[in-house]
């Protein structure tokens, strides 16, 4: 096989089931009327082309071969690249002529999103013929383009793809960013399109000219030799700014701050009651996050905690159940003021905590998931049973949950005052879990999960740690159901079902165990994307499946993981590592025990 | 001499399999006990016995007059009995300095109180767990030290793990401290730098050790007393020379079953 064949079949084969699986599940036709910019490129054109795209990406990889480091140069890159465009956009053709000849409305019995309009549709709208010549023809230009990118310096790279990604995200947020320019009181359409909503051809130009010249700008800046010695004068030059933190970090810090506290006066309403329930789930990927990213523990019932938030926030606040005829009151209720109640509430979710991790904790990896699974629903079973509809409601749930509002706010029918509300729970999470992360509690909890016999033979209670994760991250989960009740004013059993716990876990596996940055860039992905965007509301399931195997093969430490396991090692040590270990046949020993100077 | 650990009569069973067979040993403080043998004699299931990982089915352990036996394995880490693993068992995502840290856990007690609001005493004890924690891997001069703390376990060499392991049980500030087999897998210059490191252990330390060890060179640099054990049986007892020279000893080596 020639060379770059034999680079290409695998990624083009991968890429063209792809592209046939997002089609037949009808992702493509949901995005056919979504532009992203002009009337020419919808986002299905975009999500048909891209696995192409990172096709010729991943055939342009440095392999190892026989000890030896190949790196593609450019003209080879982008042949490589091209060839598996090619390749992937001819599997596509035959699918496509495959479902023309057995017709596509006979395959939509079976699958029902299959149909003529979604041929036409993957044939970019054309007869199916020119359909195919241009599956080959964009199909290798993609490629290829996936080829070269790879082939370019990190620095060209990143100015490269400073463009196409600024159209690609505010594309994807084009509802979020139309509607802050209107708070802002300007009209968006310099840059959106009022009837396709998508981005307009001279505004997308503009907008990645701009970030294009910013990113090429800053780089020029840095490689000035002034800046690239400025590093080693940098402690001289730290004790400036105020309290032993530079001038540029105070200014970072502070449009930080202004940015999240004008967030919800930009985006309005009805995005920022999105972004309140990404909180909602910030808070839960925050506690889970201790649970499985800090101990170790694979906790798949963590839903229980949020219902308990949810549902004690509601009984010690007053609020009444539903009945068959109207409201009542509930078995067992106090009228405390919202701020008395939770933290009555995250006391009692502690101990629920310590419930929960006593009888498991002999169990591990597996066995631990299976039984916590377990637990979650009892939980769920236990809100929605007969027997304690006089305390929860049972199935109808509860109503009138009020509280927190403090003089003029009015968090349960104005999302805008809710975002502060959560914010200030947010905050106190993020910071409970980010001292308690380079803590000795913390090294304790990473240690066992790094090895949990080790660790306790380091003299590390496990019991011990193992019960204090489960309460700590049991109070945060409960911090969550706690604003849910706020923000809804009524619960019902529904709320609380397994999903929960499996959104949770994505949301902190997609951002990588033990990264709280990680959280919150999982949670915005996974819960406001499909705000901002409502056509992704329905693919929800399939993106979280998608995400988690994907990450699960490529990056199983997730997208950011914790910095500071990763940052010292590039590609590079690795793939020499493997080399001398092939090298010498045995594992790698010590190089040298010189250090730099 | 006073014997800090006792065994008396230790057994230990596996199945039908007598992994330990009333194994009677007495460790003197301050003093480097080698215990050699054939695989499968039972060295390691001693180690484990002691530190709790497994509990003897007879017999008795006694730590400075106290029984340990029943102890959980960090109970009797606590207690000033420290180990490392035949097979290295590091953090492996933690960094170097980590993996020292972790030691210090029981001999500190910060918790989450603590770690929420970080002032006074919690801060002076974080500030000591780290200065104890690069003292114990600076034991191995500049092979642990300088950037290489701040890497994570698994880039290290392996001869390096095996000193990280060391150090991580260095800073659980032990009296007698247990290594199995820790030159394994080291190239003969390390293995000479770490025999020079296991006599400073007892020198500058003032550690109590019982070391597994096969590497004869090793085991006649560093003991004061070898043990030779086989099918779970101390055989020989005494001097190195006397328990190299030792006819039963020889044989258990060979293969063949000890005559008479
Ligand atoms: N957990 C266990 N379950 C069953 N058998 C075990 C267990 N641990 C050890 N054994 C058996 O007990 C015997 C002694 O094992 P041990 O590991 O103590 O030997 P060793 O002297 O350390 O040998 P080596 O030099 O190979 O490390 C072996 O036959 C081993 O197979
Ligand atoms: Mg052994």
């Amino acid at each position: 096989m020639p060379a770059p064949l034999a680079r290409a079949w695998k990624p083009a084969l991968i890429a063209g089931i792809v592209v046939v699986y997002v089609s037949a599940v009808g992702l493509i036709e949901q995005f056919a009327e979504v532009y992203a910019i002009g009337t020419q490129v919808s986002l299905a054109r975009v999500l048909l082309l891209l696995p192409l795209f990172l096709a010729g990406w991943v055939a342009t990889r440095t392999t190892v071969e026989r000890g030896e480091r190949k790196v593609l140069a450019m003209p080879q890159a982008a042949l490589s690249g091209a060839v598996t465009g090619l390749v992937g956009g001819a599997m596509v053709s035959i699918v496509l002529l495959a479902v023309d000849a057995i017709d596509p409305d006979t395959i939509g019995e079976v699958l029902i999103a299959v149909s003529t309009k979604l041929l036409g549709i993957v044939s970019f709208d054309q007869s199916l013929g020119t359909g195919i010549v241009l599956w080959l023809v964009l199909g290798a230009v993609v490629g290829a383009l996936g080829g070269v990118v790879r082939a370019l310096s990190p620095g060209a790279r990143r100015v490269v793809l400073a463009g196409p990604l600024t159209i690609g995200v505010l594309a994807i947020l084009q509802r979020v960013v139309s509607t802050a320019i209107k708070e802002l009181g300007f009209r968006p359409d310099f840059l959106y399109d009022s009837k396709t909503s998508g981005l307009t051809w001279a505004g997308g130009i503009a907008a990645a000219v701009i970030v294009t010249l910013a990113v090429v700008g800053r780089d020029v800046l840095r490689s000035r030799p002034e800046a690239a010695a400025a590093p080693a004068a940098r402690p001289a030059a730290a004790s400036t700014g105020l309290g032993g933190f530079t001038t540029r970090q105070l200014v970072q810090g502070a449009v930080a701050i202004i940015a999240v506290l004008a967030l919800p006066w930009v985006i309005g309403t009805a995005l920022s009651g999105t972004v309140g329930t990404v909180m909602i789930f910030i808070l839960l990927g925050l506690g889970l996050n201790i649970v499985v990213g800090f101990a170790g523990l694979l906790d798949l019932g963590y839903v229980a905690f949020f219902a308990f938030g949810a549902y004690a926030t509601a009984l010690l606040t007053g609020a009444q159940v539903n009945t068959t005829d109207g409201a009542g009151d509930p078995a067992f209720s106090l009228g405390l003021n919202f701020y008395v109640a939770i933290p009555i509430v995250v006391l009692l979710a502690a101990g629920v905590g310590l419930l929960v991790g006593s009888p498991v904790l002999r169990l591990r990896g597996d066995y631990l998931a299976i039984v916590t699974l377990g637990l979650g629903e009892v939980v769920s079973t236990l809100v929605t049973s007969k027997w304690a509809e006089g305390l929860v409601g049972g199935p109808q749930g509860m109503r009138d949950i009020t509280g927190g509002d403090i003089g003029p706010t009015d968090f349960q029918n104005n999302p805008r005052h809710f975002y502060y509300l959560a914010l200030v729970f947010v905050l106190l999470a993020l910071y409970t879990s980010w001292r308690l992360q380079y803590s000795r509690v913390g090294r304790a909890w990473n240690a066992m999960r790094e090895d949990e016999q080790v660790a306790d033979a380091m003299g590390i209670s496990t019991t011990r740690y193992k019960l204090l994760a489960f309460a700590t991250g049991g109070a945060i989960g409960s911090l969550g159901g706690a604003l849910l009740a706020i923000q809804l004013g009524s619960l019902t059993p529904r709320s609380f079902d397994v999903n929960v716990s499996i959104l949770a876990l994505a949301v902190v596996i997609l951002g990588g165990l033990g990264s709280l940055r990680g959280v919150m860039v999982g949670s915005l992905a996974l819960v406001g994307l499909p705000g901002f965007l409502r056509e992704f509301e329905e693919f929800r399931p399939l993106a979280l499946g998608a995400v988690i195997i994907a990450i699960m093969l490529l990056r199983p430490q997730g997208i950011l993981p914790n910095v500071r396991v990763t940052e010292d090692i590039a590609d590079e040590d690795r793939d020499q590592d493997a080399w001398a270990r092939a090298a010498a046949g045995q594992p790698a020993t010590e190089t040298s025990a010189v250090e730099p100077a | 001499m006073t014997a800090i650990l006792q065994l008396n009569g230790v057994e230990k069973a596996f199945g039908g399999l007598k992994a330990l067979d009333g194994v009677t040993i007495d460790l003197n403080e301050g003093e480097i006990l080698s215990v050699i043998g054939p695989n499968g004699a039972g060295k390691s299931t001693l180690f484990n016995v002691i530190t709790g990982v497994y509990t003897p089915d007879a017999g008795n352990i006694l730590f400075r007059g106290r029984s340990v036996v029943g102890l959980a394995p960090f109970q009797v880490t606590t207690l000033g009995i420290s180990r490392t693993f035949q097979n290295v068992h590091l953090f492996p995502q933690m960094t170097v300095l980590e993996n020292a840290m972790v030691g210090q856990h029981c001999r500190t007690k910060a918790g989450l109180f603590g770690a929420l609001f970080p002032f006074g005493s919690t801060r002076r004890e974080e500030a000591r767990i780290r200065e104890r924690a690069v003292a114990a891997l600076e034991f191995f001069g500049t092979r642990l030290a300088g950037y290489r703390q701040r890497q994570p376990a698994y880039v290290l060499s392996y001869a390096n793990r095996r000193r990280l392991e060391m150090a991580r049980a260095i800073a659980t500030e032990p009296t007698v401290l247990l290594l199995d087999e820790p030159t394994a897998g080291m190239n003969p210059r390390e293995t000479l730098e770490l025999r020079d490191n296991i006599n400073r252990m007892r020198d500058e330390l003032g550690l109590t050790l019982l070391v597994i060890e096969h590497d004869m060179r090793v085991v006649k640099g560093v003991s004061d007393r070898v043990i030779a054990m086989d099918y779970g049986k101390p055989i020989a007892e005494g001097t190195y020379d006397e328990v190299a020279n030792d006819p039963q000893v020889i044989a258990a080596y060979l293969g063949t079953k000890a005559v008479g």
